[in-house]
């Protein structure tokens, strides 16, 4: 599966954490003005009333403390001093808060990323009884939901690729059997009557079909238990193409890779790929089919091309699916429906990669991208 | 034509293989079991046996190993799941080749002459060398002076090696000139074998001094 991640890593925030800081500074100063103007208010009708004896009474009081003489702009001075100390503490206790409050909610943003990167195990802790401790213990409950409904579907998985490789084995020994026969059964066509020689034809032409699909099926299978192993060394490229293609029978392939061309590879497995490949263009497209090969990048890249009609377009997102078949009508063909997927599944083991698309100018392009390693 | 044991459980695909087999000329005889398939071994001294792993009572391996500690003749597992570990361990039990099944007769047939054919011997009488003789007109092999009992196998890879001594020789150059095998990734064929021909010519077979591994590329023959 390919195209756009459906998850990336959330940018750091902030937001939240300024804005209740804000908050409580704008709180704290619209406190503050209120105050103000209630005492000065209540200073000038408090003068209104009791003017004259009130007057005495500050002098009295000035005398006594000393507080009062001071001039008109030291007032402003101690004014603005209050307000940068009363902004200063508010601020302060308002990015304490928000902290506080916020704490939660960045562990749970922080639980949630983990989720979303696969372990279903965080769970957080909840303070208190307030409704961030509800959620923290939703989110809990969640993740334990979750955990068990993927376990389960991780367990019917491997329990049907394990019955599909359980039966191709079993399949193995009947095969096995008449597999042992099929060459008596062709060579003595001659001796049988008409009905009975294409019967007979008929069955060994279908054991062989069966045998490719059992093979290819076990094949795959081992890819899915995970104990398909690479067992790389220096090989030839040129050279593997040409004995792959010489080993089928492939004569009129255009091979077009320079000598010399020694790369890290499973000597097997790339035989199967290019095999595979090769297989498809021969029995799709329309000659010449070509196989190409150079370095590029640090990896060896491998076209295969052919002349055909290409693939339908709402066909090539699925040519390496199991059992997907270009065309319909070609339903039962040579192929067991599994050789791209096993393609595929070999180019991965190697860390690299299989692709397909159609050319401008006409006919299937199959890419094989294997790092070098170096 | 040589006269073939075939050891299997299962009677579809031993009827199956008698018939395949005899249909290419071979002289078949079968047995259905470990137990049985030792005692035909014994009586009719097959020149090769083509043994089933999966075996009710004494499985594959083990009537492998008491038909290598009875004699030398060539033995081919028939592996039903072609699974890396039980070709391994029938090679380890002393197996000269391997095929898995299914198996066409034709490709098993091929197999048995390979496994069957002789050196050819040759001019270049004797090499000797830490204790070894190795007479390649009469294809006898020699340790202090005892004769070391080889399948033909052995002693193909043992005659591949030491015809020129010194150089190395790959695993799949080795696998062509022993085996007759193009199969790719069958290189624990050879690894195999070198250990079982340790086990019979090297003084001590862990720190050999006539097979040497050269490794990540294969073999080579040589006294140091």
């Amino acid at each position: 599966m390919s195209g756009p991640p459906l998850w990336e890593p959330a940018p750091p925030a902030r937001g939240l954490r300024g804005r209740l800081v804000l908050g409580f500074v704008g709180v704290s100063v619209v406190t503050a003005v209120v105050t103000g103007a209630t005492a000065v208010v209540g200073a000038l009708v408090l003068f209104a009333v009791a003017g004259p004896q009130s007057a005495a009474a500050g002098r009295r009081l000035r005398d006594a403390t000393g507080v009062g003489e001071l001039g008109g702009s030291d007032l402003v001075w101690v004014l603005v001093l209050a307000a940068v100390l009363l902004l200063a503490v508010s601020a302060g206790t308002g990015w304490l808060f928000a902290r506080r409050v916020l704490r939660p909610v960045t562990r749970l943003a922080a639980a949630a990323e983990r989720v979303t990167q696969g372990d279903l195990d965080v769970r957080l802790v909840p303070e208190g009884d307030d409704e961030l401790a509800r959620l923290a213990t939703r989110f809990n409950t969640m993740t334990v939901t979750l955990g068990h409904r993927v376990d389960e579907l991780g367990r019917l998985e491997a329990r049907s690729r394990r019955f599909a490789a359980d039966v191709s084995h079993e399949l193995r020994t009947p095969l096995a059997a008449m597999t042992a026969v099929t060459e008596v059964l062709r060579d003595e066509t001659d001796g049988m009557t008409p009905k009975a020689a294409q019967a007979s034809r008929i069955v060994v032409t279908e054991i062989e079909h069966l045998n490719r699909l059992v093979l290819d099926l076990i094949e795959i299978s081992r890819f899915d238990a995970g104990t398909a192993r690479l067992d790389v060394g220096p090989a030839d490229v040129g050279e593997a193409v040409r004995a792959c293609l010489a080993r089928r029978g492939w004569a009129d392939v255009v091979v077009d890779v320079p000598a010399g061309l020694v790369v890290p590879l499973d000597r097997r497995r790339f035989d199967v790929v290019v095999a595979n490949l090769v297989g498809n263009a021969v029995r799709y497209g329309e000659p010449p089919v070509e196989v190409r090969a150079a370095l590029a990048g640090g990896a060896l890249v491998l076209d295969v091309v052919d002349r055909g009609p290409g693939i339908a377009p709402d066909a090539l997102p699925h040519v390496f699916e199991r059992f997907t078949k270009a065309d319909p009508a070609r339903s039962r063909s040579e192929g067991s429906g599994l050789g791209l997927a096993i393609a595929l599944e070999n180019a991965r083991l190697h860390g690299g990669t299989l692709t397909a698309r159609n050319r401008t100018g006409g006919g299937a392009c199959f890419t094989l991208t294997l790092p070098t390693g170096g | 034509m040589p006269v073939v044991l075939i050891v299997e459980d299962d009677p579809g695909v031993r009827e199956g293989l008698e018939l395949g087999l005899t249909h290419l000329g071979h002289q078949v005889r079968t047995a259905p079991d470990g137990e049985a398939g030792l005692e035909a071994a014994a009586r009719h001294t097959p020149h090769v046996v083509v043994l089933d792993v999966m075996l009710p009572g004494i499985d594959g391996f083990e009537v492998c190993r008491r038909l290598r500690a009875a004699g030398s003749t060539p033995v081919i597992m028939l592996t039903a799941r072609g699974d890396d570990v039980d070709v391994v361990a029938g090679l380890e039990a002393g197996a000269d080749d391997y095929v898995t099944k299914p198996v066409v007769p034709r490709v098993l047939d091929a197999r048995i002459k390979a496994v069957l054919r002789r050196a050819a011997p040759q001019p270049v009488a004797r090499t000797e060398a830490a204790g070894l003789t190795i007479d390649r007109a009469a294809l006898v092999v020699t340790k202090h002076g005892r004769t070391v009992d080889l399948t033909p196998t052995e002693l193909r890879l043992l005659l591949a090696l030491s015809e020129r001594p010194g150089q190395v020789l790959s695993r799949e150059q080795l696998l062509g000139a022993v085996w007759d095998h193009d199969y790719l990734g069958d290189s624990r064929l050879v690894d195999a074998c070198v250990q079982r021909l340790r086990a019979k010519i090297e003084d001590v077979p862990s720190a050999p001094l006539l097979l040497h591994t050269v490794r990540g590329f294969g073999y080579r023959f040589g006294p140091a």
